[in-house]
Order: C-alpha cells, then sequence, then structure tokens
C-alpha cells in the first residue's frame, strides 16, 4: 500500500514538474513541442531508447555532460532535488513510453545472437567498422570531433555528433541505435542513420560491443 | 577533318581511358550503375550540400576517396575486371555498381 502511495506521488509530482518545465520543449505527450522543433530540435520522449535511470542521469547532469555537443537539454541539479529529477523520469517512463521494455526485448530477441566462434572476432569488426564509417562523423576517437563536423560547419548544415566516450548507453543499446538510426529513436534529425540495410547483426553488434570496451571512458 | 579528331579520342580514350561522372545528390550516386573498361576513371562529383565520402573494397580496384567536400570532384581509376560496388561511408544507403570489362 505504502508503495504504491509512493509511485502516484512521484507520477503526479512528475508530471507536475514536466508540465511546468520540461514541456516547453518535449510538448504535452513527450513528442515534442512543434515550435521548438525549428529551435532546438528536442526528442521525442515518446520514442526514447533511455532507461528511467539513464533519463534521470540526462535530466541532473545535461545532455552535454552525456556526451552531447551542446547544453540545450540543460542540468537540472541546481533546480531540483535528486528525488524530483527521480519523479520526472518516472512520470515520462510511464506516460509517454510505457512499452519501452518490451521493445527493446523484442528488438533484441528478434535479432541474430553470435555464434562462440564469432564472439572472438567482434572486437576487431567493430574496430574496422568504425574507423571505415563511424569516425567520418564520431572522429577517431570518438570524441564527435572529425573533418566533416568542420566541414558541416563551413556549409551551414550543422550536426551534431555525440562523443562516445563519455555516453550512457548500453552496448545493447548501442547496437539497436546503430541499427535503426537516431530518428527511430527519437531524434528530429536523421544524422545518425540506420545502418541495418548496410550491415548485419553481427557487424553492428561488433561496432556497439568496441564502442562500449574501447572507446567509451564512462562506465 | 572530323576522321582525324574522332580517330584521335579513340585514339586518346584507348590510351588514356574514358572518364566516366558519378554525381552524389540527394544521398545518391546518379547513375548507380555503370559499365566501364580496365583503365577508365571515375570522376565523383558532389552536389549535396554536404560531404560525402566513395571506396569499395573490392581487391582489384581498391580506392577510398577520403572526406569529399560539397562541389568537389575527386578522380578514381578502374584497375582490374570485375563487378564491384562503391559506397559512401557516411550514408549506408548509398550504393554504386561498376562492372568493369
Amino acid at each position: 500500500m505504502y508503495a504504491q502511495e509512493m509511485k502516484d506521488h512521484s507520477f503526479e509530482n512528475g508530471k507536475k514538474i514536466y508540465q511546468q518545465t520540461c514541456v516547453s520543449c518535449h510538448g504535452k505527450s513527450g513528442s515534442t513541442n512543434p515550435y521548438m522543433e525549428l529551435v532546438v530540435k528536442p526528442r521525442k520522449l515518446s520514442k526514447t531508447i533511455l532507461t528511467q535511470e539513464q533519463s534521470f542521469q540526462i535530466t541532473k547532469e545535461g545532455a552535454h555532460f552525456w556526451g552531447a555537443h551542446s547544453d540545450l537539454m540543460p542540468s537540472f541539479k541546481s533546480v531540483f532535488s535528486d528525488a524530483e529529477i527521480k519523479d520526472v523520469a518516472y512520470y515520462i517512463a510511464k506516460a509517454f513510453n510505457p512499452d519501452r521494455e518490451q521493445k527493446i526485448e523484442k528488438l533484441l530477441s528478434e535479432s541474430d545472437s553470435i555464434s562462440q566462434e564469432n564472439q572472438s572476432k567482434m572486437l576487431k569488426t567493430g574496430e574496422k567498422i568504425f574507423n571505415r564509417n563511424c569516425s567520418m562523423c564520431h572522429g577517431m576517437s570518438g570524441n564527435g570531433q572529425s573533418e566533416y563536423v568542420e566541414q558541416s560547419k563551413a556549409q551551414k548544415n550543422f550536426i551534431y555528433p555525440y562523443d562516445l566516450r563519455r555516453t550512457l548507453l548500453t552496448e545493447e543499446q548501442i547496437f539497436l541505435y546503430a541499427k535503426y538510426g537516431g530518428k527511430y529513436w527519437g531524434t528530429m534529425k536523421d544524422d545518425m542513420p540506420s545502418w541495418k540495410k548496410k550491415y548485419d547483426d553481427f557487424t553492428l553488434k561488433s561496432v556497439a560491443k568496441y564502442v562500449n570496451e574501447k572507446i567509451k571512458t564512462v562506465k | 577533318m572530323k576522321k582525324i579528331i574522332v580517330a584521335g579520342l579513340i585514339l586518346s580514350s584507348a590510351l588514356f581511358g574514358a572518364n566516366h561522372v558519378i554525381d552524389q545528390k540527394g544521398k545518391t550516386f546518379i547513375p548507380h550503375a555503370v559499365s566501364v573498361a580496365v583503365g577508365d576513371t571515375l570522376t565523383f562529383k558532389n552536389s549535396d550540400p554536404f560531404a560525402h565520402n566513395a571506396y569499395t573494397d573490392n581487391e582489384a580496384n581498391e580506392f577510398d576517396i577520403g572526406m569529399q567536400a560539397p562541389g568537389k570532384d575527386v578522380v578514381a581509376k578502374v584497375k582490374a575486371a570485375g563487378v564491384f560496388n562503391v559506397e559512401c561511408a557516411i550514408h549506408p544507403n548509398m550504393l554504386l555498381e561498376v562492372t568493369a570489362n
């Protein structure tokens, strides 16, 4: 009974804070405020790949801390307590994306599993593909800096690749993000494209493993 | 005179190879398939407002033009016969099929 009351409280409190603060960018239903789409391109929270805990971390520290190029999604730790931010994360998860876990489990269960024999080849394959494809935008070290990014600035066609060293995505999330692309998971632009037509699951899981083990520094 | 010019063009083509222009526009190679002769060149144009790349892993014809800025042309040479794919390392849906005779 007490636990249920706590959940109700979290939901209502999270909703209240969300509607006072987050709604201006992310919109009432978590599918973004259409006016802000033209300016800051907020994430569609109804499609997020993030867990409740990860939403809490992003809201607390701000997206820049976790590898985003800009601080358009600012840190709220000086505005709200941890408990309040957790309430917001709880509200976002329950109100906008209640089927997230099942969706991710389904996508993972439908992906090819990696044979014992192929597991030893994953890091080498991941490194090759990362250097060939991912590094064009994310840079060889994964820091989000590359010649392509500089050229995009010169052409005023800006792209903002993540600093993958600081991503809080798990290996499985990185695989799903690369496979289906950013738009599938709620970004406004398709700067991070879907790679599923080009590469098989083994290759994309290898890239995810490489990023998780060799690029990412925040564990 | 015309015969001399035509003969000259045929001779220079045989000696130096023909050039085939491949445009990169709307994240697509145009045309998306091309038949060439060994020794011909592929000139990659970039008509998009963002950078592109073109590479092949085909062992006999391996090349990678690197980062190609908008408006810039880059030339690659076809070195061996066979059918091979050219891709863009940045945009995964771009595919060019080259048939080299």
